[in-house]
């Protein structure tokens, strides 16, 4: 046989990209109950799905090319449940996953391969930062700047799971992406620990700067959180399934599963004083198939509750007050989650529906700080300009600007509960505005001031005027989301929407 | 054993407390009820875990943010 030396060869270069950081690295890594890089894949992809592309890949400086299998990163193509996918593995055994160039080119080839076959882009991502001395000088700093870019037009959906410590490259793209799922004891930030306090003095625990508690409560950065990878590429396989796999098409279909509470339940769950407060959650399964509830962001600006979830088998984006939490108050963090989820749904053809029950924006000096008038102006301009299907649900309160910006005169179809009130400001507030007259000065005259202004907030002074298409019994939403969607889905072009928040930033 | 902080989210008064001193609370039991926006907003536990400190008292106002009791865990 000729070819002898060759085949050999081939082997011997196989087997060595393969072998990753070396078996030191990889046995430490099994001991800490981590999974590899390759593994990771092999656990996402369909059963012998995946197709290499990037093997032979090593650094771009001659001195790193035997050390530097793959340039840190495994990559190609996959099917997930039978779909076809992009993919890529930061290997943090190989220097670190470090950003360098080759690796670089590796992740922008599929990324654009994805957007030009409407694939869906999965990034498994670990970076401990930028490789050094590649990125370093004008001759490193330059070739980064060639030929990369980083626009986002939400083309195909991006899905980043964070699962070791991400500085640098691993962390554009999560930000970047229209998912992200951390594990806990991974990092995600900017920069890591070392070059901070090199940077500046500030001595700083890692999970205070990068950690899951910081990036999925305080930023929202972190959609979802998990203790294992397993469970990290678990979320990824459930959310693809709500998905189209590109923004010209629409997300396929489930069989239909009946809510996992009845419809009775939610005039169980609502209480019948107007000040007491409830988990909107727990209707919502009143009303969706059951198990199908997959919250963005749940740790973030929790007084809204956004998330995927299927009616009679079909995805569509819900966005819910959640009084549980700041009763419903809408602040800045809020509004931003809202305007972000909008922006999603709007990009991959998901119809979403509000629900309404809250006291309105939470006014005050801490929203301020934040801005919160420019956000609840980005939120409402989300929703105006958002293309598919929008439907509005008011179930209890809905006051003031937060009745537009929850879908008044913004939605393709508004139902009010019989259980709701609207008006622009609670009356018991108002009372006090209008008549400069606080309850402990006149309590009689106060109450029954209150009864009056109250009488006028009624959905079907709501429906009177046509601003509510509606007034329903709560029991009957899931039939009447159903026949709105129905009728709302035929629009020409065939659900496909017009995408105009598709360049809109990836974080506000 | 720890001691976590339980902060209020949003700046109102506290209408009532619901726990006392000592007593072992479970993940998202209600420590206080806080009044703001004309709403009955419970502060609940961010853990399980023993009350160990109450920082305020009945009809105090709070802002967002401050630490209003101590859980041990």
């Amino acid at each position: 046989m000729s070819f002898e030396d060759k085949i050999a060869e081939h082997a011997r270069r196989t087997a060595r990209a393969k072998a990753m950081g070396g078996p030191e690295k990889l046995a430490r890594r099994a001991a800490e109950g981590l999974l590899n890089a390759r593994e990771r894949l092999a656990m996402l992809a369909d059963p012998g799905s995946f197709s290499e592309i990037g093997l032979f890949a090593v650094s771009a400086r001659p001195e790193d090319r035997e050390r530097s299998p793959a340039d840190g990163v495994v990559s190609g193509y996959a099917r997930i449940d039978g779909r076809e996918v992009a993919l890529a593995a930061s290997d943090l055994t190989v220097l670190g996953a470090s950003s360098a160039r080759v690796a670089s080119q590796k992740i922008a080839h599929l990324r654009n391969s994805a957007i030009r076959n409407g694939m869906p882009f999965l990034l498994l991502g670990e970076c401990a930062g930028a490789r050094m001395p590649d990125a370093q000088g004008a001759a490193g700093m330059g070739g980064i700047g060639l030929g990369y870019g980083f626009n986002r037009r939400r083309e195909t959906p991006w899905i980043t799971a964070i699962l070791g410590p991400s500085f640098g490259l691993s962390t554009w793209f999560a930000v970047q992406s229209d998912f992200v799922v951390m594990r806990k004891g991974a990092a995600l930030a900017v920069s890591s620990p070392k070059v901070t306090a090199v940077a500046i003095s500030e001595e700083i625990d890692p999970e205070e700067l990068a950690g899951w508690r910081l990036q999925s409560e305080v930023t929202g950065l972190v959609d979802q959180v998990t203790e294992t990878d397993e469970e990290a590429l678990a979320v990824i396989r459930r959310l693809l399934a709500y998905l189209p796999g590109h923004a010209g098409e629409l997300p396929p279909e489930a069989p239909e599963r009946a809510p996992a509470r009845p419809a009775e339940e939610i005039l169980a769950l609502l209480p019948e004083s107007r000040g007491k407060v409830y988990d909107a959650r727990k209707v919502l399964e009143c009303i969706f198939d059951a198990g199908s509830l997959f919250p963005f962001k749940e740790r973030f600006g929790r007084s809204i509750f956004t998330g995927l979830a299927r009616l009679a088998g079909r995805s569509i984006g819900v966005i819910a007050c959640n009084p549980l939490f700041k009763g419903g108050a809408l602040d800045a963090d809020a509004c931003d989650k809202a305007a972000s989820f909008i922006v999603f749904c709007d990009s991959y053809n998901i119809p979403f529906v509000q629900f309404a029950d809250t006291p309105g924006f939470l006014i005050g000096q801490a929203g301020e700080r934040q801005r919160v008038g420019g956000k609840i102006m980005n939120y409402v301009q989300a929703l105006e300009l958002a293309s598919v299907p929008k439907l509005a649900v008011i179930m209890r309160k809905s006051y003031g600007q937060a009745y537009l910006n929850l879908g008044g005169g913004l939605s393709d179809e508004i139902a009010a509960w019989f259980t709701s009130e609207i008006g622009f400001v609670d009356p018991a507030v108002g009372v006090s505005v209008v008549h400069n007259l606080r309850r402990e000065q006149d309590p009689a005259r106060y109450d029954e001031l209150a009864r009056a202004m109250a009488r006028d907030n009624s959905p079907y002074d709501l429906a009177g005027i046509f601003a509510a298409q509606t007034v329903i019994d709560p029991r009957e939403t899931r039939d009447w989301l159903q026949r709105m969607l129905e009728v709302h889905r035929r629009r020409p072009g065939g659900g496909i929407g017009n995408h105009r928040l598709s360049v809109w930033p990836t974080t506000l | 054993m720890a001691i976590i902080e339980v902060r209020s989210e949003i700046t109102g008064k506290v209408w009532r407390l619901d726990a006392s001193m000592g007593e072992l609370l479970d993940e998202e039991a209600p420590i206080m009820t806080l009044e703001s926006m004309k709403m009955e907003i419970p502060v609940l536990a961010p853990v399980a875990g023993r009350l160990k400190e109450i920082l305020v008292a009945e009809g105090e106002p709070v802002k967002e943010g401050q630490v209003v009791a101590r859980l041990e865990t």
